[in-house]
């Protein structure tokens, strides 16, 4: 593995890890819960049409048929909580790549190293995406067995695409902050444009189906291209997965050439 | 092996921030084997030009080279050890492995280098970075600058934060790196930390290089205070008058009075006389070197 990969992912140790819990933790709470829902369906359903507005209903994906293993499984994992999660995840990690450093300081002795400006984000790019893809790894082999555990009765297959289409949603977040903070080494603002970015996505999606502005707006957004497919009904979506990966090459390369020509800390 | 082209050279080199002047028109050429001390007050353009030959920042206009190539290019940058003036290090990794890690990029050091750095400047390096005092950090940042004995180093402000002590080792490893042939660059805003070593001392003021100086030459000018015993009071005007000689005082038989340059002239008249004591403080070069500050006119050697 290249030093400067090696050495990145020995920084994203413990955010990993950390992360890594958190978001199985929340897995594990929610699908421990889905027994219950199942043996009581119609009261579950009713408690939450009564609990939430429509308004919210919507935002969090409908909660329509949550008490199927694959809709409470869209539901409580892949429609809100997980993502958001993951993407805060990403978010801070993708920051810790170029922005951190540089506002720290400690960046200005790394780019006098005999190693090309190039090459230092891309591997700072390989490390983030083999440092999201070990959480993912992870959260996939909990969640598949907890599944299983409490018979949710939806395939490995679907829960794999589900999961791919997570990572690469997730991915291009991280790499949209390491991207702004490679372009301006500014921590503060890559964080806030992945933000800004990841919220307004996500609400335009949740309420595309309602009127034709929102729907146009959505497409311009990661999220319309993760969720659109539905992969834990469909299986994996590929067209727009590669949607999500090209939008994260063109972050990606736009990171390298921006940071390839600018002053560092200053 | 140093070759004999210019180890740093600027031609016209001009950064600015906005239009905030960082540094306007250097032009400068440090020889191989050649200790350059460069002066200048906090916020002159040391750093500034320190970033630019290292390529941590681009030029707004002329150029800079490193053994005759682009600092771009990263394979110029590993013949190259350098301090940052402020040297951040951070986080839970132990400082050996952060420097075994930056061993790692520059491709694998000598055996034993680290350690050894280590036990000369007396340095704990099993400690974790975040909590080094800012005198180890500075001695991780002179282990990592000097580790794998690059033809060139670049120290910005390599000796604060160090004690008395550990700035005369030091000084000790830069005379040793001028022996074997490598060339430093160091800067300071004290003239005092530099002198000693320096073969040659750039000064720079807001932004712009006002004197290129050999230290020899600029011993030969310096001021040096003078005080003379006698075993008898002597005649004021046998001293009176000597080229160099200022500020004569004389009372019974004691002389005091300031040299500019040699002293040659008050030695032969003292000679005359029986002196029991002589003390000749160290040639103040930071007097001289005040008078670039304060006067606004070019001393220009510049380039030489």
């Amino acid at each position: 593995m290249p030093m400067l990969v090696r050495k990145t992912l020995r920084e994203y140790r413990r955010a990993l890890i950390g992360w890594t819990i958190g978001i199985c933790t929340f897995i594990g709470l929610y699908v421990s819960f889905f027994p219950q829902m199942r043996d009581n369906p119609d009261f579950y359903s009713q408690a939450a049409l009564a609990k939430y507005p429509e308004g919210v209903r919507k935002l969090m994906g409908g909660l329509e048929n949550f008490t199927s293993g694959a809709g409470f499984l869209q539901a409580v994992v892949y429609q809100l909580f997980v993502p958001l999660l993951f993407i805060m995840c990403a978010v801070i990690l993708g920051n810790k790549a170029i922005a951190a450093p540089e506002e720290s300081g400690t960046l200005e002795l790394t780019v006098t190293l005999p190693v090309d400006r190039k090459r230092l984000v891309l591997e700072r790019f390989a490390a983030l995406a083999a440092g999201l893809l070990a959480v993912a790894v992870v959260s996939l082999t909990v969640l598949t067995v907890l599944a299983a555990a409490v018979d949710m009765d939806v395939p490995f297959g679907r829960i794999l695409a589900a999961h791919i289409a997570l990572y690469l949603l997730v991915l291009f977040f991280g790499t949209l902050a390491l991207t702004v903070g490679a372009a301006t080494g500014n921590k503060g603002l890559a964080m806030g444009v992945a933000g800004a970015y990841a919220v307004a996505g996500y609400v335009f999606t949740a309420l595309s189906r309602d009127s034709q502005v929102m729907d146009v707006l959505s497409r311009l957004t990661p999220f319309h291209y993760y969720s659109e497919g539905n992969p834990l009904v469909n299986g994996l979506p590929v067209g727009d997965c590669l949607v999500l990966l090209a939008g994260t090459a063109v972050l990606a390369l736009t990171a390298v050439l921006s940071f390839d020509r600018r002053d560092v800390g200053v | 092996m140093p070759c004999m082209t210019a180890v740093v050279q600027t031609e016209g080199l001009t950064k600015f921030y906005g239009k905030r002047r960082g540094l306007e028109d250097l032009t400068l050429e440090i020889r191989p084997g050649e200790v350059f001390g460069y002066l200048g007050p906090n916020g002159a353009g040391k750093t500034t030009t320190i970033r630019l030959l290292l390529d941590v920042i681009r030029p707004t206009r002329g150029v800079a080279r490193l053994f005759g190539a682009d600092p771009r290019d990263a394979a110029v940058r590993g013949r190259v050890g350098y301090l940052p003036g402020e040297l951040a290090l951070e986080g839970r990794e132990k400082a050996s492995e952060y420097l075994a890690y930056l061993a790692g990029v520059r491709g694998g050091i000598g055996k034993g280098m680290i350690e050894t750095l280590a036990e000369r400047l007396e340095v704990d390096l099993s400690v974790r970075m975040g909590r080094l005092s800012k005198g180890n950090k500075q001695k991780v940042g002179l282990i990592q600058a000097f580790m794998h004995e690059p033809d060139l180093l670049i120290l910005d402000e390599p000796t604060s934060g160090l004690d008395p002590l550990v700035q005369q080792e030091f000084l000790a490893m830069v005379r040793e790196a001028r022996t074997a042939g490598r060339t430093v660059l160091m800067s300071s805003h004290v003239l005092a930390e530099v002198e000693h070593v320096s073969n040659r001392v750039g000064i720079v003021r807001r932004g712009r290089l006002v004197a290129v100086e050999d230290i020899a030459a600029l011993r030969e000018k310096a001021v040096r205070k003078v005080e003379l015993h006698f075993d008898a009071p002597v005649p004021e005007e046998a001293f009176r008058d000597l080229p160099g000689v200022r500020d004569l005082k004389i009372e019974g038989a004691a002389l005091s009075c300031t040299i500019d340059g040699r002293p040659d002239a008050l030695i032969k008249a003292a000679a005359r006389f029986t002196v029991v004591h002589l003390v000749s403080a160290e040639p103040d070069l930071e007097e001289i070197f005040l008078t670039y500050y304060s006067e606004d006119v070019h001393h220009a050697h510049v380039g030489a």
